[in-house]
């Protein structure tokens, strides 16, 4: 995840900017160093680089725009407090969002957000066969909303693997596990899910379609 | 064994299923924080730098208390098992009759027992008093 707040653009699979990156981690490095010294205004840069990645974290929590930035600025304080603590072994955004990760989950167990149980989430209704963009966000809708009601052990690993853009490792090194229990755990959430939402093979099939149709017309 | 009609379309079904599912999760739009969220941030952070730093315990003031408790904790252990194993070991022999050095050594454990008591209370007292200075 690269620092910085994107316009909503949908995040399929983003080449990794890796000078960003690289200009990003000197950057955070020089403003901890000087947070550290006692400038607390050197803290800004560290906000104004990660807010966008922590606020959308949060949001994939819980699904709540105004707790979403509760929680962000929950885990920006904390991560203020304990600057000191990280040790450079890790990345400074490795940290960050581990800390982070931390702060939701324990924020979200004390005042949990109003989830129905993952039987309850109210299913697509055949947008296949709708076929109108309204049905199909509401259907996306829904299944984003299920995953909220997946028990938190499930709920974690999916909310990270896809924050990360499928990247399994940078999940587990935030929830501090090994990478075969969080694919475990994936592969569990993704069969939980699946049972509650079988229409979607229909979806599924519907956008086929629509993409050959699309890809015949082009060639045409 | 032959594989049935379901055998062959149920794997397919699935894994188009877990395919809609992971295009659904993985497309999801981005937030763009609120205009307010930064110096929001900020003046919570510039709040906490102004503030004092944390009272540090008071070691120097705590520590004779905290050798005296562990002093009389120690002896109320030593009293303990002193006198409560000769008590204890003596009821056998007189069950319903306890003789009078027996019922003394066992109203002494009660108070040995009473006073081990309240250095704990004490000990776990200080111990949150020392919590909410951040020490633990």
């Amino acid at each position: 995840m690269q620092p910085g707040g994107r316009a909503s653009s949908p995040t399929a699979r983003r080449v990794p900017d890796l000078t960003a990156n690289a200009k990003g981690a000197i950057e955070d490095l020089a403003d901890v160093e000087r947070v550290l010294a006692g400038d607390a205004q050197a803290f800004e840069g560290i906000v104004r680089r990660w807010q966008g990645p922590l606020v959308n974290m949060a949001w994939r929590y819980c699904r709540d725009r105004g707790r979403a930035e509760d929680l962000a600025q929950e885990a920006f304080l904390r991560a203020w407090r304990g600057l000191a603590n990280w040790r450079r072994e890790s990345s400074f955004s490795t940290w960050l969002f581990a800390l982070a990760a931390n702060v939701f989950r324990s924020e979200l167990k004390r005042f949990p957000t109003v989830n129905l149980p993952l039987d309850a989430a109210p299913e697509p209704s055949r947008p296949a066969v709708q076929h109108n963009a309204l049905a199909e966000q509401l259907s996306h809708e829904a299944v984003r909303r299920a995953v909220l009601a997946l028990p938190l052990r499930y709920r974690e690993p999916v909310v990270l693997y896809y924050f990360y853009e499928m990247d399994v490792a940078a999940a587990a090194a935030t929830m501090r596990l090994p990478e075969g229990t969080v694919k475990a755990r994936l592969s569990r959430a993704r069969a939980l899910l699946r049972r509650r939402f079988p229409h979607l093979e229909a979806e599924y099939a519907a956008m086929e379609f629509t993409a050959l149709t699309i890809g015949k017309e082009a060639s045409n | 064994m032959k594989p049935t009609k379901t055998d062959r379309t149920e794997p397919d079904r699935t894994e188009r299923i877990e395919m809609e599912i992971e295009r659904i999760l993985a497309t999801e739009d981005e937030l763009v924080p609120s205009s307010g969220f930064l110096t929001s941030v900020m003046e919570s952070v510039r709040q906490e730098a102004a503030l004092p730093p944390p009272i540090p315990f008071p070691w120097k003031w705590a520590a004779p208390g905290i050798l005296l408790a562990t002093g009389v904790f120690g002896w109320g252990c030593f009293e303990l098992v002193h006198l409560g194993l000769p008590a204890v070991s003596a009821i056998p022999d007189a069950p319903l009759h306890l003789s009078a050095t027996v019922e003394r050594s066992l109203e002494a454990t009660e108070w040995v027992a009473v006073a081990l008591g309240a250095s704990l209370l004490s000990w776990l007292l200080s111990r949150r008093l020392a919590g909410r200075s951040g020490l633990f």
